[in-house]
């Protein structure tokens, strides 16, 4: 607080205001106010103290990895070696084309990513629209809470769980038997199947949020003069609701995307030899014996733009805003 | 509203709910059930029920050392990343400041990168800039992920938040750092804790930033993973479950918190 009490404010001479607490005593200090006369005074220091830091954070850490990597990619080899030559090459991108070994879990990826998303937004949009306009406005909150707290869990807690649900001697297949329904159990872990569900598992939140608060947006009264004029369900949905959510539809299904193409965990945990996605291809570049970063960075590039792009048509061709996050 | 509905849409709508909770609920359910089991593998039916498991993780040194090293990973990548997110919000937000929306972009980068590049791209980074594998490599890595998160935050509450509250200030005299620290910050109190309850969440889950960053000391994620290979038994589901407790009830406490400042 300003401490005007004790001391009538001088006229003339500016005298330094006085604060109680230990920033009142910093703030008296001759270093800050020195300083901060310079802040005060002129523009480009103002400007250089607001923009430097976060300038500097952005341009090392979220711009430089990503230029360094595919910088990396165009080498022949790294790190330098004396006797090897480092120059510029286009190979590494080349091996990606030439061997199927590669080729062909990217494509699995893409295809793997393209059928998650559109699986979560088949699953969550009635989900959705439900919390958003079929729950009492009072209930809202908590029916939306409900869905929230597994979320909490975390990635690798909840991938694990899948596991206790889909494993031979898992709660699935112990029930199906129980009830006589099968024989031996249904191989289900280790499969496209098991990496599917675990991947709809973990993603279905990033779908859920930007649908409901899409649809929540939609006025009900337009719905319902839809209804008056003589819209039956179907139309409704089709000519009313489905246009006004697609904000939410194109952010959902940009997030869903984007995480699946490159998740991690999951494909340890509950994939299978079957089911080689890129992300595993990747890592193998990077890790284990097979030191090969040049080839890992311009397969991580590949993904990159392609992810990128595909997005980005996605958002072109269907027309929403720009992907919001939150 | 339910006039214009006919009971059929809205009971499937109904069931639909319902069926998605007990989906995302049923999995850790099982889980944490199979914590109680009394075999040291992992099957159903469940059988016999015991507490052991998770007396041994309790007196576990390697579990406590890990969830301590995770807790102190998550506190510094939220200080970094909080200090870092507002600064950056600051900046987007100011009026007269060229290509803004290039930098906001670019601070949102991250969170559009796939995580596996962007901890890919990392792991380049640092052994460019001669930075170890470990632990200031894992925060690093784990701040520029949230950074992101909590710029948004913080630009959506810095909109709402009247002009002439700072500009009062200044008339009062306080100088800009003042008027910063005794009017700004307390207006975006509630989205600071926000960020920063997302950035412990996410630091404290994060797993394949950790895998490609992560010196010998293991992480409670890395720590969970290298069991689940060498062989599962419900020691891992006490251990899983008690993180879930803990990550539940900091994300509840959080949801608790947000909704009554914002009313």
């Amino acid at each position: 607080m300003l401490d005007t009490t004790t001391q009538p404010r001088s006229v003339g001479l500016p005298t330094a205001p006085r604060y109680a607490g230990w920033i009142g005593r910093a703030a008296s200090s001759g270093l800050y106010r020195n300083t901060i006369g310079l802040l005060v005074d002129s523009r480009r220091v103002r400007l250089a103290v607001l923009a430097g830091v976060p300038l500097l954070w952005i341009a090392m850490l979220h711009i430089g990895p990503i230029l360094q990597m595919a910088n990396i990619s165009l080498l022949a080899n790294y790190p330098p070696q004396p006797d090897k030559s480092s120059e510029y090459t286009l190979a590494n991108y080349g091996l990606f084309f030439s061997d199927r070994l590669y080729f062909v879990p990217f494509v699995r990826s893409l295809v793997f990513a393209a059928v998650v998303t559109i699986s979560t937004l088949v699953i969550v949009y009635p989900v959705a629209y439900y919390v958003a306009k079929v729950v009492q406005p009072k209930n809202r909150m908590r029916a939306l809470l409900l869905l929230l707290i597994p979320f909490w869990a975390g990635e690798l807690i909840r991938t694990f769980s899948v596991i206790m649900l889909l494993a031979n001697r898992g709660a699935l297949n112990v029930l199906l038997r129980e009830f006589g329904f099968i024989d031996r159990p249904i191989p289900m872990l280790y499969t496209f199947f098991s990496l599917s569900f675990g991947v709809i598992y973990l993603l279905a939140l990033y779908m859920l949020l930007p649908l409901y608060s899409a649809i929540e947006k939609i006025p009900t009264p337009l719905i319902q003069a839809a209804a008056d004029l003589g819209a039956g369900p179907f139309q409704r949905f089709r000519r009313v609701i489905l246009p006004l959510s697609k904000d939410g539809i194109v952010s959902g299904c940009s997030l869903v995307y984007l995480t699946a193409v490159g998740v991690f965990a999951a494909p340890l945990l509950l994939g299978g030899p079957n089911s080689v996605i890129f992300p595993e291809v990747i890592a193998t570049l990077f890790h284990g014996s097979n030191d090969k970063w040049p080839e890992g960075a311009a397969f991580s590039m590949i993904m990159l733009v392609v992810s990128l792009t595909t997005v980005g048509l996605f958002m072109r061709i269907v027309g929403g805003r720009s992907v919001r996050l939150m | 509203m339910r006039t214009y509905f006919n009971d059929l849409p809205k009971t499937a709508l109904g069931a639909s709910y319902w069926i998605f909770a007990v989906y995302l609920v049923l999995p850790l359910t099982l889980m944490t059930a199979m914590s109680f089991k009394d075999a040291n593998f992992i099957a159903f039916p469940i059988g016999n029920w015991t507490l052991s498991w998770y007396a041994k993780v309790v007196q576990d040194k390697q579990f406590l050392e890990a969830s301590l090293y995770s807790i102190g990973i998550a506190l510094a990548t939220t200080v970094s990343a909080t200090i870092i997110g507002v600064w950056i919000a600051l900046l987007v937000s100011a009026e007269n400041i060229w290509g803004k929306a290039v930098i906001f972009a670019l601070a949102c980068l991250p969170a559009v990168v796939p995580g596996l590049i962007n901890a890919i791209s990392m792991r380049i980074f640092i052994r460019t800039v001669d930075i170890p594998t470990g632990t200031f490599a894992i925060i690093l890595a784990h701040t520029v992920h949230a950074v992101p998160f909590v710029v948004i935050m913080v630009l959506t509450r810095l909109r709402s938040m009247p002009a002439n509250l700072v500009d009062a200030a200044r008339d009062l005299g306080a100088d800009p750092f003042i008027a910063f620290l005794r009017v700004t910050i307390p207006y975006l109190m509630p989205a600071l804790f926000g960020g920063m309850i997302f950035c412990v969440l996410t630091s404290i889950d994060d797993f394949v930033r950790t895998f490609f960053l992560g010196g010998y000391q293991p992480t409670l994620p890395m720590l969970i993973f290298a069991k689940v290979q060498g062989g599962m038994s419900p020691e891992i589901n006490a251990m899983a479950t008690i993180v879930l407790v803990v990550t539940t009830a900091i994300g509840i406490y959080a949801e608790h918190f947000t909704r009554r400042s914002r009313s």
